[in-house]
């Protein structure tokens, strides 16, 4: 725990790793890396390879077809995996949650990840159909520690 | 045809800063933005007509002997805003919130428990209590037959139908 945060108080590194998205988050990452929102700010730099990465930016619903190639890249990235699933494809299977080419989100792909023994060490999770800019920037402040949780889970009794 | 570097920085100073200062300051939303939806559960009845307009099942309905629960999974909300729409009491209200982001899978979670009524005769459980109050108030004449189920219904009517065309000597044997 306390190695994964010290890494990410640093410059976290993406991996951007697209599983079947419409590209609209895709659009949105790029968004966030121009220089009005610019997320260089906080040292975010967009790496070509898994190797180089510490945070894999997984957009999309894991399609069956992108699995293989998903499961490859997670693999190559260093310990430790930190994942941050974008979208509410990401997040939760979105609009295809309960298609027939797709598994379902991120929560999905860790249950495979876990039976091929890859652990991953952290997931966040960014809702938003797309997510917006300022959606991943409070994500990206969230992780190194800059701003506080606003969301947890409401349970309300009516009668 | 290349812009020298000292113009390049007259340029840049001209223009000033262009980058937000998001999350140091208030995101830039918007009029038209749809965020996150809030379910008001003080008025929200459980009728569940939002969770059928619901494209991606981010808003289910789950059923159990004596509970029926609204459950809102933001993670798979596509902030369409078709359940805002639909709500016959208006309990769902549109927000701008859009900082969802967390590293726990049931933050994301919202629930509304309501307690469900049962039929008067048979027991089977029906609707909750509150879209019985609902639908009292709504429909005249509803109070009549409101706390049986559709089935011990049929049942009394056909019953009654009988009634007449039998008599109820011949019923009863
Ligand atoms: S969350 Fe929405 S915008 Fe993002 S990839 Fe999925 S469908 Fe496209
Ligand atoms: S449509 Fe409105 S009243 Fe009906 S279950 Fe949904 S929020 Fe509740
Ligand atoms: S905004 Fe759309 S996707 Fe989200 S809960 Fe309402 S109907 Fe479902």
């Amino acid at each position: 725990m306390s190695l994964k945060s010290s890494i990410l108080k640093k410059s976290p590194w993406v991996f951007h790793l697209n599983t079947g998205s419409c590209n609209a988050c895709d659009i949105e990452i790029l968004d966030a890396l121009t220089p009005y929102h610019d997320a260089e700010r906080f040292g975010v730099k967009l790496v070509v390879s898994p190797r180089h990465a510490d945070v894999i930016l997984l957009t999309g619903p894991i399609t069956v077809e992108s699995l293989p190639k998903v499961i490859n890249a997670i693999e190559a990235a260093p310990r430790p995996r930190i994942i941050v699933a974008l979208g509410s494809c990401g997040s939760g299977g979105g609009i295809w949650h309960d298609t027939y080419s797709t598994i379902g989100g991120v929560n999905g792909l860790l249950k495979i990840l876990k039976e091929k023994g890859i652990e991953v060490d952290a997931v966040y999770h960014v809702p938003g159909c797309p997510i917006r800019p300022e959606a991943l920037l409070y994500a990206i402040a969230l992780i190194k520690g800059i701003v506080s949780k606003k969301r947890e889970m409401k349970i309300y009794k009516a009668e | 045809m290349s812009i020298k570097p000292v113009k390049l920085i007259v340029i840049a100073g001209k223009k000033g800063r262009v980058t937000v200062k998001y999350p140091f300051q208030e995101p830039i939303v918007t009029p038209e933005f749809r965020g996150e939806v809030e379910i008001d559960p003080a008025k929200c009845i459980g009728c569940g007509a939002c969770v059928r307009a619901c494209p991606p099942n981010a808003l289910e309905l789950l059923e159990s002997e004596k509970e029926i629960i609204l459950r809102y999974f933001v993670g798979r909300c596509i902030f369409c805003w078709r359940c805002v729409d639909v709500c016959p009491v208006s309990a769902i209200k549109g927000t701008k919130n859009f900082e969802l982001a967390t590293d726990k899978f049931t933050d994301l979670y919202t629930l509304v428990v309501h307690t469900r009524a049962t039929c008067e005769l048979c027991g089977t459980p029906a609707e909750t209590v509150r879209m019985r109050r609902y639908i009292t108030e709504k429909v005249p004449i509803s109070e009549e037959y409101i706390t049986t189920c559709p089935t011990c219904r049929k049942k009394q009517f056909a019953e009654k139908i009988a009634m007449r065309k039998v008599g109820i000597s011949e019923l009863k044997k």
